[in-house]
């Protein structure tokens, strides 16, 4: 087993025992799964690069050296070949898309090993391991000791070669196995997520890759705030080109974000069909039936007879977002239904009219976004009509829009009930991962007592070395008795949050559960409840407090630890009755029928915990302590 | 039309530019004009040519290549290099960071706010503008009201000083030899051309798409944001010089600092200062963190974007978070002189400035990534002797301090 890194800088020894360079690359064959290392190039004297066949002259490589089999006058150089990838200059220190995990990484190290006289690439290192090597192989050894010290591997995350695609290098022109898995090859919605990871410049380098169909499904894909960008960086022709294979509803988001220059010059350039059908939907706000319906329609009359509805179909809606329904017209306005199931199963001769359903739902294009789904998903619909007040049919929402609309407005609704802008994003996802893990409090005490002390040694150093630059005044007596027990809180401030998050999960757990507005207790009983509890949370945290101060302070004598105790209470009981206040809140608002956060709840109730707190503990600290 | 299409690029370079005269930079010139009167005006004119092709360098790297400046390192030097590199910029970053949070103290004492009061808040809102990605959306804002140092430029004028004075300053170099003086002058080159500041700029560069082609007209953005900047620098030290000087008033904290702008503003002075220093603060308090993490996690090949959970990207999410908490902390330590901090940073950037410039010239420098884009000789030689200077700077009072002259 060899890493790239540890051969690099080797010496190259001839079969005379003369070094006649070092290491400073390896070529691999492209066309299999784990490659044969091809070729060896080293920097000779006055750093003249060469390059050898491997299976020519190799004869032994160690983590010394590699012997070759011949003297230096008897080598015969190579050049790199075309379908040769150089291990250093392409793959080091470069980012690859991982296709098999669709993501961005960078490469750490590679791995190598001998088989039966060839040496293979088994793949590249991603992971932290190959970074910690990197730096030095005994750090990586310390740290893969500690963590096998708390029971867990440190990871070695290898890429094998199969499933790697380069950035920066184009791989088209080498020949890759059958099995090699590059970034165009995968599912659009899957490129599209690769995409998001990457700068415009790499996207653009990715889309020269891509046939229009394929761009076109993977620019739908794409989040929003993307689409109008990489449209904009693509050139107009291939830009309106890509355009015109999207579906209608799609391509007109996508105008509609872009200035108004670029999207008329792409409307120009595209065929006039599309651009009158993405031109009929940039007339509608965004957020509306019409902003997300399409104008591709499956309309037949109720003087056809099934077979002919079939092959109408099959020549003349073949193109169509969807034709699970058709729908039946009579000039402009929509007279009825039928679903594909209904034509499947009806003998070919059956006129239309025996089959259509004139009880249609629809909706007006001026509804909004997220009415149209509940509608679509209330009556299990795959598609939905618009009709304008005249009863014109307009468009179709289809069930892939809805869907979007439904996660869209979710994260919203999350973002507004808790002041985090994405669903779980990092404010709700933080708060858990802190909740979770049970070790944080004895982490969290070592991590503020060791700042403490850190920090006021660097205080005492950066005085002494700038004081020449602006003089730094002595700490006064007052703030020091404040703040010395304002660090005791911040050492037990988990015991508060502790408290403060149970209340809460607690009104949480009935707002989950649905309590009945009579089955639950008045706001006093509540409150009276609350206030018990609240008194015996905050005894028994003040009493540890207590103690934790005189256990620091060695004694329980002088107002320290009194001071402290009773502070932790005080803050206790308070949280708790304001967290309780707050359940309150987030229980009428939720029978009022709006949405709650389950998130934002623990998360208030926490950040009013410590604030009062700390509050407490610094007026305690000074109250107690009398200048002097 | 090309002033049309000029004011349509502006912004990377205009913004990062400002973003610049922060509470590090008005500390620093602030204290350098009343220290020194207009002694070091030479050195703004000397280093205004050096920060401007820094900045266009960092540019150009940016639009020729389509990356950023800690990806290239790392494709360039390799892993081992990049650590440094990247310690280098972290401890920058944060060492400013922990300024802006002493610009916030600091302006809202002017306020009667205590710095426990508003460092805590400052240090959630600053989390939550960058969680949210919202700061984006406030940036306009907060750059509009730091705007408010343009005042320096009239307070300038009002405080008529003697510029034949002024004048001859900017052409006389004149050294002063003391530990202060020579601190300063490394602060000066640090809060000028911050490391971090290429960071930021060449990012931005690169998430625009912006191509060589479209450089030619973005450059010009960048480098007039980089004179504009420096010409208001250089107001700050002419109005601190021509008001706190004579006065023997030496900037020990906000409040005096503020004085200077009292030829115009009068009474609202410190008013006047507060706001500006408060929204520069805020918004570097915000940027800086973010700038720091993406590099980092560019360098390391670990994922990053505002859009990531912390599942997906926990060292993303951690190390700005991490920073800015860090860097509050610090402020909430009891008897910090809050100017003293702001100068500090300064001199750390200014200190560590001349490692990543090496690593900048190195790949600027090199045909296989910039092409026929590299630099030209006079970059180089003004980027080289910026670089020996500053090294020498640093050099000459590690010595002084060691030795204990000065």
């Amino acid at each position: 087993m060899f890493y790239l890194t540890r051969m690099l800088g080797r010496p190259v020894v001839d079969a005379a025992g003369e070094v006649i360079g070092e290491i400073s690359d390896v070529a691999i064959a492209t066309g299999e799964v784990f490659p044969r290392v091809t070729s060896l190039a080293f920097l000779g004297p006055t750093k003249t690069p060469f390059m050898l066949s491997w299976r020519k002259y190799v004869s032994t490589i160690d983590d010394e050296q590699v012997v070759l089999n011949a003297e230096r006058p008897d080598l015969r150089f190579s050049y790199l070949q075309p379908d040769e990838v150089l291990l250093a200059r392409d793959l080091l220190n470069k980012q690859i898309v991982d296709t098999q995990g669709m993501k961005v990484v960078r490469v750490n190290d590679l791995k190598v090993s001998e088989s039966r006289g060839q040496l293979r690439l088994l793949g590249a290192e991603v992971g932290v391991r190959g970074i910690l090597r990197g730096l030095h192989p005994s750090i990586e050894r310390v740290a893969a000791a500690a963590t096998r010290l708390l029971g867990r591997e440190l990871p070695e995350n290898l890429i094998a070669w199969n499933y790697m695609d380069l950035l920066d290098r184009d791989l088209s022109h080498v020949r890759l196995s059958v099995t090699h898995k590059r970034l165009h090859e995968l599912h659009p919605a899957d490129v599209a997520d690769v995409l998001e990871q990457l700068t415009p410049t790499q996207r653009a380098r990715v889309f020269e890759h891509l046939d229009n169909a394929q761009a076109a499904l993977t620019v739908a894909e794409l989040e929003d705030e993307f689409q109008a960008d990489v449209i904009d960086d693509l050139g107009s022709q291939r830009a309106s080109d890509i355009l015109e294979m999207m579906d209608p509803d799609d391509a007109a988001d996508i105008i509609g974000d872009l200035p108004y220059d670029k999207a008329e010059a792409l409307l120009h350039l595209m065929g006039v069909q599309e651009a009158s059908a993405v031109r009929s939907l940039l007339g509608y706000k965004e957020k509306t039936a019409g902003g997300i319906m399409t104008p591709e329609v499956t309309t037949v009359t109720d003087d056809m007879t099934v077979q002919q509805v079939i092959d109408y179909l099959r020549t003349g809606a073949a193109e169509h977002e969807s034709i699970y329904y058709i729908y039946v017209v009579e000039g402009d306005r929509l007279e009825g239904v039928i679903s594909l199931r209904d034509l499947v199963i009806s003998e070919p001769s059956t006129p239309v009219a025996d089959l259509v359903d004139r009880d249609v739902i629809t909706v007006g294009p001026d509804d909004d976004q997220e009415d149209v789904a509940e509608t679509m998903s209330k009556y299990d619909l795959l598609a939905l009509p618009v009709v304008d007040e005249t009863g014109k049919l307009v468009g179709i929402v289809t069930v892939d829009d809805a869907l979007e609309v439904m996660e869209e407005e979710s994260a919203e609704d999350l973002a507004l009930a808790t002041g985090s802008a994405r669903e779980y994003g990092p404010l709700a996802s933080m708060g858990w991962w802190l909740v979770r893990r049970s070790a944080w409090v004895a982490i969290w005490a070592l991590t503020v007592s060791g700042y403490v002390t850190l920090a006021s040694w660097a205080r005492g150093v950066a005085a002494r070395t700038f004081d020449f630059l602006i003089p730094v005044p002595p700490l006064g007596h007052l703030s020091i008795a404040g703040l010395e027990l304002v660090a005791y809180a911040i050492v037990l401030l988990p015991v508060v949050l502790r408290a403060t998050e149970e209340v809460s999960s607690r009104s949480l757990a009935e707002l989950i559960g649905g309590v009945d507005a009579d089955e639950r207790p008045g706001v006093m009983r509540v409150l009276l409840r609350e206030s018990l509890l609240g008194s015996g949370l905050g005894l028994a945290t003040g009493l540890l407090a207590f103690g934790y101060a005189a256990l620091v302070r060695g004694g329980t004598e002088g107002p320290v630890p009194l001071a402290l105790g009773l502070a932790t209470a005080a803050a206790v009981l308070v949280a708790v009755l304001a967290s309780a206040g707050l359940g309150e809140a987030a229980w009428r608002r939720s029978a009022a029928g709006k949405r709650v956060s389950g998130t934002g709840l623990p998360i208030v109730a926490m950040l009013i915990g410590t604030v009062l707190y700390l509050a407490f503990t610094y007026w305690a600290g000074i109250l107690s302590l009398p200048v002097g | 039309m090309p002033f049309l299409a000029l004011l349509a690029v502006i912004g990377p370079g205009v913004i990062a530019a400002s973003a610049g005269n922060d509470a590090g930079g008005i500390s620093t010139y602030s204290v350098a004009g009343a220290r020194y009167g207009y002694t070091m005006l030479w050195m703004m004119l000397a280093i205004t040519p050096s920060f401007i092709i820094v900045q266009e360098m960092a540019g150009r790297m940016g639009a020729a290549t389509g990356k950023g400046f800690a990806a290239l390192i790392r494709e360039r030097f390799g892993l081992r290099p990049t650590f440094y590199a990247m310690l280098m910029l972290f401890a920058s970053t944060a060492a400013t960071t922990v300024a802006e949070f002493a610009g916030i103290a600091a302006a809202m004492e002017l306020f009667g706010v205590s710095r426990f009061v508003s460092v805590p808040i400052a240090a959630i809102v600053v989390w939550l503008l960058v969680v949210r990605g919202s700061y984006r959306s406030i940036e306009k804002v907060l750059l509009g009201l730091s705007s408010v140092f343009i005042a320096y430029v009239i307070a300038a004028f009002l405080a008529r000083p003697d510029w034949g004075e002024v004048g001859r300053s900017f052409i006389t170099p004149h050294v002063i030899p003391d530990r202060a003086f020579i601190a300063l002058s490394i602060g000066i080159a640090g809060t000028t051309i911050a490391p971090w500041m290429q960071f930021l700029l060449q990012s931005n560069i690169v998430d625009k798409g912006t191509t060589m082609k479209e450089w030619a007209l973005a450059r010009w953005d960048v480098m007039v944001g980089a004179a504009a900047a420096n010409v208001i620098a250089c107001f700050i030290i002419i109005t601190t010089a021509a008001v706190l000087h004579p006065a023997g008033i030496s900037v020990e904290s906000a409040s005096d600092a503020a004085q200077a702008l009292a030829p115009l503003a009068g009474p609202y002075a410190e008013m006047l200062f507060a706001i500006g220093l408060l929204s520069a603060s805020v918004l570097a308090a915000a940027v800086l963190p973010l700038t720091a993490s993406y590099a980092v996690c560019e360098a390391f090949g670990w994922e990053s974007g505002l859009d990531r959970s912390w599942s997906e990207a926990p060292l993303f999410n951690g190390l700005y978070t991490f920073v800015i908490l860090a860097s509050a902390a610090v402020i909430l330590l009891p008897g910090l002189n809050l100017i003293a901090i702001m100068l500090v940073s300064q001199v750390i950037n200014g200190v560590l400035l001349p490692f990543l410039l090496i690593f900048m010239m190195i790949i600027i420098n090199d045909h296989r990534i910039m092409g026929r884009h590299v630099n030209n000789r006079v970059n180089n030689v003004l980027s080289w002797s910026t670089i020996a200077v500053v090294i020498a700077l640093t050099a000459a009072l590690t010595g002084m301090t060691v030795l204990g002259i000065g």
